[in-house]
C-alpha cells in the first residue's frame, strides 16, 4: 500500500473522528440524536477558511474560530429546539442542516454552489492526530466530569434527573455547544486539507454518516467512537474495488451489526489500562463462566 | 388572481403526493415510536415494481398497480422481520431502529444501482399529459387522479382502521403495546399489518409518483420532504400526516411564488421550527408518555 | 454470552475479509486479450467519475468509452512500440471528498501515468494539489468551470481539459439567442445547489443583458426537485421569449413536461448538461425545438465511426461525455507518444504543447489556460429524436 494513499485516508479518518468525537458527547453521552451536524462542520469550515484566506490568520487560531462560530450557532439553534423530543428533535436539526446549506449555496462571497477553491493546504497528518489527542483528552475528561456525569444521567433517565435537580436543559445546551464546536474545528480541518470549501460537502449524508460511526462505535464510549471513524472511512476505501457494490455492503453492514450487536462495537466499553486487564482476566477464566463483565450494567 | 389559483392548485398536487407517502411514516410511528427511513426505499421499489409489471411483464394497469402495492406489502413486512424484529426482541431503544431502518434504506437504494442501474424509467403514458383547462387554469389530468386515488385510499384506511377489529387492536396498541399485549392483543400480528400497509402505501405512492414524474433510485430525497411533512402534521396521526403534507405543500409553492424560490427550502423549514417551537408534537401528533 | 462473542467474531472476520480484498489487486480491467503482459510493458491511466448518482449515466458512458478505445488500441498493437493500455476506473460519486480520495488512490496506489475526467468541475478543482503533490497530469473530460485548470490568474501545472469553459458556453447561448434567433426576453430556471447551474446562469446572464436583452425571470429550484411548476407558473406570468435551463436533462425532461401542461410554449434552451439520449425517453414531445450549445454535432460524418463502434459493443448509443472522453483518450495518447516514454512529467510537457485533432474539433492546448483554444460550440435542435446540427458558433469574450 502506498503511503501517501494511506495518510490521506488517516487524515480523513482523524477529520471525520473529530466531528464524530463532538456527536458522540451528544448522541452517546447525552442521549441526543442530531441529522445536522455536517451543518456545524460547515460553519466552521467556511469560518475558519474565510479568517485564513481573507484575513491571513494562522491555521490554529482559525481553526478555533472556526469551533466557536459552530458553537455560537449552536446555542442560537438549541435554545429554540431543545425542548423537542426524540424524533421531533432530529428533524428540527435536519431542517438547520439543510438550512445551513442552502444559505451557502445562495452566499456569492463564499463563491456558492461552485465551491470555494484555492484555500492553503494547512491539514496534514501529524497536525490531524495531535489535535485528536487533544480532542480526546478534554471530552474524557469532561465526561468524567460532574457536568458529564449529569449529561449521562439525562441520557440515561430525563425526568428522574430533573427532579433531582439536575437542570436539564443547560445541560443538553452545553453539550450541544461543545459538541457544534468539534464539528466547527472538524470543517475547519477539512477545508485546509481539501483546499476547496462546497455546500455539497456537507449534505445530510454527512450528518448521517458521522450519526452512523458513533452509533457504530457504540454509544457512550470514546474509543468506541476512534474505532468507529476508523474503520467506517476505511470501508469504503477498501470497497472502492467492489464499485458498484460497495455501498450495498456499507449498508447490510450497518443493519447486521445493529441486529447482531446493538451496542456498537464497544458499548459503553473503553479502552484504558484497568479495563484491558479485566478484558484479560475474563478471557482466562472463560470456562469458569464468570458473569459478563463487559456487558454489564452499561448497556443504553 | 388566475396565477394565485393555479400555484394554489400546484401546491395542493405537491401536497398530495406528500401526503401519500407521509401516512406510511405515520402508521409506522404510531405502532413502533420510530421513524422508518426504509420507507423511502419502499416507495422507490414500489415505483420500479410498477414500472416492471407494466412494460416488462405487459400486464394492464391496475393489475400493475395492485400488484406493485402487494410486492411492496411484502418487501416492507420482510424488511421488519429481518432489520426491526431482532431489535424489537431487545427492546432497544429508538436510535437502534432508526440506525437500522438507514442502512436498509442504504441497501436499497445501492442494491437497485448495482443490479438495474442508474439510468432513469419513464411509465409508458397511462393517462394523456393534456391538462384540463379551466379558464386560463390548468390541471394536469394526473394531478386529478392521483388526488382521488389518495382520497379513497387515505378514506378506505380510516375506515379499516376505525370500523374493523383489526383497526381497533392498531389504535389499542398505538396507545399503549404493554397493556395492549397483556389485553390478549396478538401485538407481533399488529406490527406486521401496519408494516404491510406502510408497504401498501409505499406501493401506490410510488407507481403514481413513478408515472407523474419518472423512476431513479434516488427518489428518497423528495420521500424526506414527505418525512418532514409527517413531522410538521404530528407524528403518528394519520389526519396530521395528511394536513401537513397539503400544508408543506402549499407553502412551499405560494413561497417559491411570491418570495424566493432560491430560498424555498429555508423558509419551509423555519416555519416548521416556528411551528414545533408552539406545538413540539407537530400539529396533531401523538403524545407518547415520557418514560413510562 | 456465546451469541454475543459470535456476533464480535463475525464482525471481525467481516472486517477482516473485507480489508484482505481491499489489499488484494483491485479490479482491473486488463486489456489485449487473453495473453498476459509483463508488467513494464503495462502503461496504466486512471479514469475518475460518477458511476453512481444523478450522473452516473454519463460517467459509465465514459469509462466504457475508454476501455473501448484502449482495447482497439492494444489490438492493434499498443502505444511506444508494443506497451499495453490499462485503465483503472473509480467511482467518485461526484462527491469531492471522494475525488480527493480517488485521486490519491490512483497516483498514489496504483501509480498512473495519467488520469482521465471526472466530468464534475465540483470534483475537477479539489484533486489539483493530489496532482501537484504526486505529478500526474489530469485531463477533464466536461469540466467546464474555468478554475479547473486557471486559479487566481495561474495556470495549474497538471490540471488540462478537452471541454470549452461556462464562460464561453454563456457567451455562446446567449450571442446565438440574441443575435441569430432573435431573443429579447429570457427567463432562466436553474440549480440553486449545483455548480455547474450557477456558472453558467452567472455567464448567460451577464453576456445576454450586455448584448441588450432583459432576463424577465430568474427562479431556482435545488438538486433533488422533481416538481417545478411553482416556478414555471411564475415564469409563465413574466412572458418570456426562451426559458433557458442551464441545469442536467433529468429535470430539463421533467421540466419541459411540466411547462407544456402548464401552456408555457416558448422555445427551450440549455448547455451541454442537457444532450442525451434519455431526454427522449422521458420528454420527447415537450423538448422539441430546444437549441442546445453542445460539444459536438452528432450528423458529422467523422463522429459516425465512433458512435457505430461504441453502439456494436455496448448496445446502448453513446452519450455526450463519451465523445469528450474519446478526445482526452485521443490527446493522452498523442502526448504519450511524444513524450516517448510512459512517464507523467515528460507527459505533462506533452500535453502543454499537444495540438490534435478530436471528434468535438481541434484541440490545441493553450499555455496559460489549459484550455483547448478556440474550440467552436456546435449549436444543435432537437427535432423529432434527433440532435439537428445548426451552425457551429464561436463567441468573442472580453
Amino acid at each position: 500500500m502506498d503511503l501517501n494513499y494511506i495518510s490521506g485516508i488517516l487524515t480523513l479518518a482523524g477529520i471525520n473522528l473529530m466531528a464524530v468525537l463532538g456527536l458522540s458527547l451528544l448522541t452517546g453521552f447525552t442521549g441526543m440524536f442530531s441529522f445536522g451536524h455536517a451543518g456545524f462542520m460547515a460553519i466552521g469550515g467556511y469560518t475558519s477558511a474565510m479568517m485564513t484566506v481573507k484575513f491571513g490568520l494562522p491555521f490554529i487560531p482559525a481553526l478555533l474560530i472556526g469551533g466557536l462560530a459552530a458553537s455560537l450557532v449552536s446555542s442560537v439553534i438549541g435554545r429554540l429546539t431543545l425542548k423537542l423530543k426524540g424524533d421531533y428533535f432530529c428533524i428540527a436539526t435536519l431542517g438547520f442542516g439543510e438550512a445551513i446549506r442552502l444559505i451557502f449555496d445562495n452566499v456569492q462571497y463564499f463563491g456558492g454552489a461552485r465551491g470555494w477553491p484555492g484555500i492553503p493546504h494547512y491539514t496534514n497528518i501529524f497536525n490531524v492526530i495531535i489535535l485528536n489527542i487533544i480532542a480526546i483528552v478534554i471530552l474524557a475528561n469532561l465526561v468524567r466530569s460532574k457536568h458529564g456525569r449529569n449529561m449521562i444521567a439525562v441520557r440515561e433517565e430525563e425526568l428522574a434527573s430533573q427532579i433531582v435537580g439536575i437542570n436539564v436543559f443547560k445541560h443538553k445546551l452545553i453539550s450541544l455547544m461543545i459538541s457544534a464546536a468539534y464539528a466547527g474545528v472538524a470543517g475547519g480541518l477539512m477545508a485546509h486539507y481539501m483546499t476547496f470549501l462546497a455546500p455539497k460537502m456537507f449534505s445530510l449524508v454527512k450528518s448521517t454518516e458521522l450519526t452512523i460511526i458513533v452509533i457504530f462505535g457504540g454509544l457512550g464510549s470514546i474509543s468506541g467512537s476512534v474505532l468507529g471513524a476508523l474503520v467506517l472511512t476505511s470501508l469504503p476505501e477498501i470497497l472502492r474495488a467492489f464499485a458498484d457494490w460497495r455501498l450495498v455492503i456499507y449498508g447490510l453492514s450497518v443493519v447486521i451489526i445493529m441486529i447482531t450487536r446493538p451496542s456498537g462495537l464497544m458499548g459503553g466499553y473503553e479502552f484504558t489500562p484497568s479495563s484491558m486487564k479485566k478484558l484479560i482476566t475474563r478471557i482466562k477464566n472463560r470456562n469458569k463462566d464468570l458473569p459478563n463483565q463487559m456487558e454489564g450494567g452499561k448497556t443504553v | 388572481m388566475t396565477q394565485f389559483l393555479q400555484q394554489l392548485i400546484n401546491g395542493l398536487s405537491i401536497g398530495s403526493v406528500y401526503a401519500l407517502m407521509a401516512v406510511g411514516y405515520s402508521l409506522v410511528y404510531s405502532i413502533m415510536n420510530f421513524s422508518n427511513f426504509a420507507h423511502g426505499g419502499v416507495i422507490m421499489l414500489g415505483a420500479y415494481f410498477g414500472y416492471y409489471y407494466l412494460t416488462g411483464a405487459g400486464l394492464p394497469f391496475p393489475v400493475a398497480f395492485i400488484g406493485a402495492a402487494l410486492t411492496t406489502c411484502l418487501l416492507a413486512v420482510i424488511i421488519e422481520r429481518g432489520a426491526y424484529k431482532p431489535l424489537r426482541e431487545r427492546k432497544a431503544p429508538f436510535l437502534y431502529f432508526i440506525i437500522s431502518a438507514m442502512g436498509t434504506s442504504i441497501f436499497l437504494e445501492n442494491m437497485v444501482i448495482a443490479t438495474i442501474g442508474p439510468t432513469f424509467r419513464t411509465y409508458p403514458e397511462v393517462l394523456s399529459r393534456t391538462p384540463i383547462q379551466i379558464g386560463s387554469v390548468s390541471i394536469g389530468r394526473l394531478d386529478l387522479a392521483m388526488f382521488i386515488i389518495s382520497a379513497v385510499c387515505l378514506a378506505l384506511l380510516v375506515f379499516f382502521i376505525d370500523h374493523t377489529k383489526m383497526g381497533k387492536a392498531i389504535q389499542a396498541t398505538a396507545y399503549n403495546i404493554k397493556a395492549s399485549a397483556l389485553m390478549g392483543i396478538n401485538t407481533d400480528l399488529v406490527i406486521i399489518i401496519v408494516f404491510a400497509l406502510g408497504g401498501f402505501f409505499a406501493g401506490i405512492a410510488g407507481v403514481l409518483f413513478g408515472m407523474k414524474y419518472t423512476v431513479y433510485p434516488q427518489i428518497g430525497i423528495i420521500t424526506n420532504k414527505s418525512f418532514i411533512a409527517a413531522v410538521f402534521g404530528g407524528l403518528g396521526s394519520l389526519p396530521g400526516a395528511v394536513i401537513g403534507s397539503i400544508l408543506l405543500g402549499v407553502i412551499e409553492t405560494i413561497t417559491a411564488g411570491y418570495f424566493s424560490s432560491q430560498y424555498r427550502d429555508l423558509i419551509a423549514f423555519v416555519l416548521l421550527v416556528v411551528v414545533l417551537i408552539f406545538r413540539p408534537r407537530g400539529l396533531m401528533g401523538k403524545v407518547t408518555e415520557d418514560k413510562a | 454470552m456465546l451469541k454475543k462473542s459470535l456476533a464480535l467474531l463475525l464482525i471481525c472476520l467481516m472486517i477482516l475479509t473485507l480489508a484482505l480484498s481491499g489489499c488484494s489487486k483491485p479490479a482491473t480491467e486488463q486489456q489485449g486479450g487473453g495473453e498476459t503482459t509483463a508488467e513494464e510493458d503495462v502503461i496504466k491511466v486512471g479514469w475518475m467519475g460518477s458511476l453512481t448518482g444523478d450522473q452516473a449515466v454519463w460517467g459509465q458512458c465514459e469509462l466504457n468509452t475508454v476501455k473501448m478505445l484502449f482495447e482497439e488500441i492494444n489490438a492493434k498493437g499498443g502505444v511506444l512500440g508494443g506497451k499495453k493500455l490499462e485503465v483503472i476506473g473509480y467511482d467518485t460519486k461526484g462527491d469531492p471528498q471522494e475525488a480527493v480520495n480517488v485521486a490519491k488512490r490512483l497516483t498514489g496506489q496504483d501509480k498512473v501515468v495519467a488520469i482521465i475526467g471526472p466530468n464534475a468541475s465540483g470534483s475537477a478543482i479539489p484533486i489539483a494539489p493530489v496532482l501537484e503533490e504526486a505529478k500526474v497530469p489530469d485531463i477533464a473530460t466536461v469540466a467546464t468551470n474555468p478554475k479547473v485548470t486557471v486559479q487566481d490568474g495561474k495556470v495549474k501545472p497538471f490540471n488540462f481539459r478537452v471541454c470549452f469553459i461556462d464562460p464561453y458556453q454563456g457567451a455562446v447561448a446567449a450571442g446565438y439567442g440574441y443575435d441569430v434567433l432573435g431573443f429579447r426576453k429570457a427567463a432562466i430556471l436553474y440549480d440553486v445547489a449545483d455548480d455547474y447551474s450557477q456558472g453558467l446562469t452567472e455567464f448567460f446572464e451577464q453576456y445576454f443583458v450586455a448584448k441588450g436583452g432583459t432576463i424577465v425571470a430568474k427562479e431556482a429550484f435545488k438538486f433533488g426537485d422533481v416538481d417545478f411548476r411553482p416556478q414555471l407558473s411564475k415564469i409563465k406570468e413574466a412572458n418570456p421569449d426562451v426559458l433557458f435551463l442551464p441545469i442536467f436533462f433529468k429535470e430539463a425532461a421533467l421540466i419541459a413536461n411540466q411547462a407544456r401542461e402548464l401552456g408555457i410554449t416558448v422555445p427551450l434552451m440549455g448547455g451541454d448538461g442537457l444532450p442525451s439520449e434519455q431526454l427522449f425517453t422521458m420528454a420527447k414531445d415537450a423538448v422539441q425545438g430546444t437549441y442546445i450549445v453542445n460539444h459536438v454535432d452528432y450528423d458529422d460524418p467523422d463522429v459516425q465511426d465512433l458512435k457505430n463502434r461504441y453502439r456494436n459493443k455496448y448496445g446502448k448509443e453513446l452519450e455526450l461525455n463519451g465523445y469528450l472522453a474519446h478526445d482526452a483518450v485521443v490527446l493522452l495518447i498523442d502526448a504519450i507518444e511524444r513524450a516517448g516514454v510512459a512517464d507523467p512529467v515528460k507527459i505533462t510537457e506533452a500535453l502543454e504543447t499537444a495540438d490534435v485533432q478530436g471528434v468535438t474539433g481541434r484541440i490545441k492546448i493553450g499555455k496559460d489556460t489549459h484550455n483547448p483554444e478556440g474550440k467552436e460550440a456546435a449549436i444543435v435542435k432537437i427535432e423529432g429524436d434527433k440532435y439537428v446540427f445548426q451552425q457551429k458558433y464561436s463567441a468573442q469574450l472580453d
